[in-house]
């Protein structure tokens, strides 16, 4: 969310509680307040498309409003019929007129000569794991595998710190080139790699998976991931073929501590 | 009103919330910034040892040899605290020091002052040079790029940075830094990847102060300022005068009148527009390779109604044309690259005579038949001082700082490799491995947006390579179901002719676009996934040893492409006709209600 979009707009809708504007102002506020925080209130913008979209649904919306009672239809027809009747608009009434079909034409023609844009794929970033997987031979049931060594933290802090400075060797040896040095995504490749590098530092990633997803994720790479995931596409090699399954569960621990974040936790299971 | 005010009080309380949550916890002392966020480099006592330090090219700066190579100060001067806040800041482009714009102004002083207490250089007032001045920048000048270039002629800026910049002058191979390790020269097209930064400031700054401890000079005092401005304005033009990545996701072939010959390529691509791709290692399949000397590779394309045409170019400092090349060449082992990394010993240690010490860069200088190795090794005093020479000229008597500078950091060696002789003829001597490059596709066009795994496909889905042996001039064709599956295609090779000129390559492919013996046709209007992989042979790249791209897809432009005017035109009537009916609607709809209300 961009607060210097979204703040604004909201005080003008807030104003508009209290200004009491006409019927047909009040309904070309909301609908442009709304298309506004929409279309540039999002820090990673809304497709031009859905964004379209929304705004159909909303006209639909408010078009409700407006009908489902008689006095706001009559406040939102008569300045209408006034506009297209009256003999004082007519200047303004040609200009729209004219205006709207040219309007239309530049539509058509952008679309047209459009830079033509590649087929995109929308990945699903985060897709169900399998229930289980087999890595150095080892299998691990991920619906109910928590790190093993994540208990160490409060039985034996000196084991644990020891295998934080060894995820932190493995991070620095391997991963950093991808995810960055602050683990937030901007590696020495990132502007070379589609999709980019996930951004640990994003509550919206490490912080909210389970350790086994992550153990999953590392082990097997993107050829592991289900064909929503995208698996031909990414970059995330599969650490299997050069870490053990130890330095692995090792840099998960790293991971968090380095991020401040901790794991969901896995769902008590009988 | 009071609405507007408890909006903004909202607003600024949002502000405050989001502020304090980013704001990293205050009170921190240097030891734990530094010990969080720089001792995996540069390792607990600052001497360039971290944990990750051994794959890391250029290695992690030894803080305790005092070179910076950014800085505001004449050549051989420490830099001041203004300067390392920056460079930790901004970081160093296409290096592995990475920029810190999270901490703090008070954390980074303190991390500062910890980098700075590892030498004992920032103690003594003796060392402590006054930082010259940097001159805002005059407006660019098109005269003035043009005497830059004579000027970078004259210096012998190209003797290392190559005739227009492209980074293969002829003693580029055989650069070392102060620590021994093989150095590369910047490559002045591509200002984006400069460490010191690539704005015309930036330039000036590091012309004058030059980078201690690698062979790149400082001209402040050997210089006039207008020359130096002149070079700097050429530098810029050589990119365009810009310094934002060029980089993008699609290659557009034109459509092209007549035939395509090869062997007019410059005439064949003039308007082609060219995409630059980045390079990155490959890093996913053993062979790893963590710093591919090539960043970047230009791609055009033109099509007739039967053949397509691809350019590929790059930047290389050298030619390899001797040697073998080729996608499924045995890449050196996981194990292989770690013992000839000496990993655990760090640089310190040195890199020794262990086992295929050639397949990393470091260990490539050991290699006696290398190239780099045998300059480095025998140049011991070979000079007769052309830098030395052009250094007294241009400062003609004066406060030489340089010759001062030099002397005082004891760093004559930056000369001294500076001067070994050229390597033998314009390519070099014989390679073990040679350039090559290859363009690869599906081996059909893809139905929905499955495409085969971007690196040498998958066991359903394969792909095909379009492959240059540089050595030997030929094209080559393989297809590929994964990296350890790449087999010689049986169908007709696509054409290819290819050179090599002032540091660049240029590689021309020819297929027809209905493409022999695959399910693959560049269809007017298709877009078709391609992705790139380029092998230097000087750094002894080849097969799964390589730098590559993810897919990018090229858009094979319609030969016949609709006028817009048409359509344009019956889009206009049509809204036309409509509001035009609207209108009348509702004003007969009015007049009969207002004539009802007269009559009434
Ligand atoms: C060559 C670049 C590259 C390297 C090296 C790399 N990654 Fe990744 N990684 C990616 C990319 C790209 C993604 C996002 C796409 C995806 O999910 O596959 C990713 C995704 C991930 C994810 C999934 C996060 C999520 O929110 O689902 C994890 C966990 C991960 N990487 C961990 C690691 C670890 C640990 C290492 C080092 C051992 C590493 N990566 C090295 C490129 C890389
Ligand atoms: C991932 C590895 C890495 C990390 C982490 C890292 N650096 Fe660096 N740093 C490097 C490398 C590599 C170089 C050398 C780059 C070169 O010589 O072109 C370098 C160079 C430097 C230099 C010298 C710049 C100059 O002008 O010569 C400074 C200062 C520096 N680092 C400070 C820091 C500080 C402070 C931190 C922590 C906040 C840090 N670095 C973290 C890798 C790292
Ligand atoms: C003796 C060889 C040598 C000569 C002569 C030389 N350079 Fe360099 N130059 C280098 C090297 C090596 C580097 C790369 C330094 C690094 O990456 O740390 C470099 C880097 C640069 C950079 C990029 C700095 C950055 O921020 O990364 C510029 C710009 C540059 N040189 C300009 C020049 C100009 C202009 C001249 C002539 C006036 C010149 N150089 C002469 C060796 C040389």
């Amino acid at each position: 969310m961009k607060l210097v979009v979204v703040l604004p707009m909201l005080a003008v809708l807030l104003g508009l509680r209290f200004v009491k504007p006409r019927m047909i102002v009040w309904l070309a506020a909301w609908w442009a307040a709304i298309f506004v925080t929409l279309r540039f209130g999002f820090a990673t913008p809304i497709p031009v498309s859905v964004v379209k979209l929304y705004m159909g649904i909303v006209t639909l919306a408010l078009t409700a409003y407006i009908l489902a009672d008689r006095e706001r239809m009559r406040q939102v027809r008569e300045p209408l019929t006034a506009f297209l009747v009256e003999q004082r608009y007519q200047p303004a009434l040609m200009a729209v007129a004219v205006l709207i079909p040219v309007l239309a034409a530049v539509q058509v023609w952008a679309g047209m000569t459009a830079e033509a844009q590649p087929p995109s794929f929308a990945r699903t970033v985060h897709p169900a794991p399998p229930d289980s997987i087999t890595v150095h031979g080892t299998d691990y049931p991920l619906g109910t595998q928590d790190n093993p060594y994540r208990s160490l933290e409060g039985t034996n802090p000196a084991e644990f710190e020891e295998r934080l400075q060894d995820g932190r060797r493995v991070y620095y040896e391997n991963c950093f080139y991808c995810h960055g040095d602050l683990m937030a995504g901007q590696g020495l490749y990132a502007s070379g790699l589609n999709p980019i590098p996930t951004n640990f530092q994003d509550p919206g990633t490490i912080a909210m998976l389970r350790e086994a997803f992550l153990f999953w994720r590392i082990s097997k790479g993107a050829p592991g991931l289900p064909e929503e995931g995208g698996p031909w596409q990414s970059a995330m090699p599969a650490w299997e073929k050069f870490l053990s399954d130890e330095e692995m569960w090792n840099v998960i621990l790293f991971l968090y501590d380095f991020t401040d974040s901790r794991p969901r936790a896995v769902e008590a299971h009988s | 009103m009071t609405a507007a005010r408890k909006a903004g009080r909202l607003a600024l309380l949002g502000l405050v919330a989001v502020s304090l949550a980013t704001a990293p916890a205050a009170g921190q002392d240097g030891a734990a910034v530094y010990g969080k966020y720089c001792s995996q480099c540069h390792g607990d006592n600052g001497d360039g040892q971290g944990v990750a330090a051994p794959y890391l090219k250029p290695w992690p700066r030894d803080f305790t040899a005092g070179k910076y190579k950014i800085r505001s100060t004449p050549t051989g001067g420490l830099p001041t605290d203004a300067d390392l806040h920056m460079v930790i800041r901004e970081g160093l482009p296409y290096t592995a020091m990475p920029a810190f714009p999270n901490l703090s102004d008070a954390e980074l002083d303190a991390v500062v002052q910890v980098i700075q207490g590892f030498s004992p250089d920032f103690e003594d007032p003796e060392a402590q040079i006054p930082p010259i001045a940097i001159p805002d920048p005059p407006q660019w000048t098109e005269e003035r790029a043009e005497r830059g270039l004579q000027v970078y002629g004259e210096t012998g800026c190209g003797r290392c940075h190559g005739d227009v910049g492209r980074g293969d002058g002829m003693s580029a191979p055989t650069l070392t830094d102060d620590w021994g390790q093989p150095i590369r020269v910047a490559d002045l097209t591509m200002p984006w990847t400069f460490r010191g930064g690539g704005t015309r400031r930036d330039i000036f700054r590091t012309m004058s102060t030059g980078f201690n401890g690698t062979p790149m000079p400082g001209f402040h005092g050997a210089l006039p300022e207008e020359d130096i401005w002149a070079i700097v304005d050429y530098i810029a033009s050589l990119s365009g005068n810009t310094v934002d990545e060029p980089y993008q996701n699609l290659v557009r072939s034109v459509p092209r009148a007549g035939g395509l010959e090869l062997e007019k390529a410059d005439e064949l691509f003039a308007e082609a527009p060219k995409a630059m791709f980045r390079v990155v290692g490959q890093v996913v399949q053993p062979g790893r390779h963590f710093q591919p000397s090539i960043y970047a590779i230009g791609l055009q394309a033109v099509h007739n109604r039967r053949d397509i045409a691809f350019r590929v170019s790059w930047h290389d400092m050298r030619a390899e044309t001797t040697g073998v090349s080729g996608p499924d060449l045995e890449a050196p082992s996981w194990g292989d690259v770690l013992t000839a990394l000496g990993v655990g010993r760090g640089p310190g240690g040195g890199s020794g005579d262990e086992g295929d010490g050639g397949d990393i860069w470091g260990g490539a200088a050991e290699e006696s038949s290398d190239p780099w190795g045998d300059a480095v090794a025998d140049d011991g005093g070979s000079g007769d001082d052309v830098w030395g020479d052009a250094v007294a000229d241009d400062a003609g008597g004066g406060d030489d700082v340089w010759g001062d500078a030099v002397a005082d950091e004891g760093s004559d060696d930056i000369w001294g490799q500076a001067e070994t002789s050229a390597p033998e003829g314009p390519t070099g001597p014989r390679a073990e491995f040679a350039d090559a490059v290859a363009l690869q596709f599906p081996l059909q066009n893809p139905s929905g947006v499955r495409l085969p795994y971007f690196l040498l496909g998958d066991s359903e889905n394969g792909v095909q390579l379009w492959f240059a042996d540089l050595a030997a001039g030929q094209p080559r064709l393989y297809s590929a179901n994964g990296s350890d599956k790449v087999v010689p295609g049986d169908a007709e090779p696509p054409e290819m002719i290819a050179s090599y000129d002032q540091g660049e390559w240029s590689v021309v492919f020819k297929s027809p676009r209905r493409v022999p013996g695959s399910g693959l046709e560049f269809a007017d209007d298709a877009f078709v996934p391609l992705a790139l992989t380029v092998w230097d042979g000087f750094m002894r790249d080849r097969g799964n040893r390589r730098g590559l791209t993810p897919w990018y897809y090229v858009h094979v432009e319609p030969i016949d492409r609709p006028s817009p005017v048409g359509p344009m035109v019956k889009a206009g009537v049509g809204v036309l006709a409509i509001e035009l009916l609207l209108i009348g609607l509702v004003r007969f709809a009015a007049r009969r209600k207002r004539n009802a209300a007269e009559s009434a």
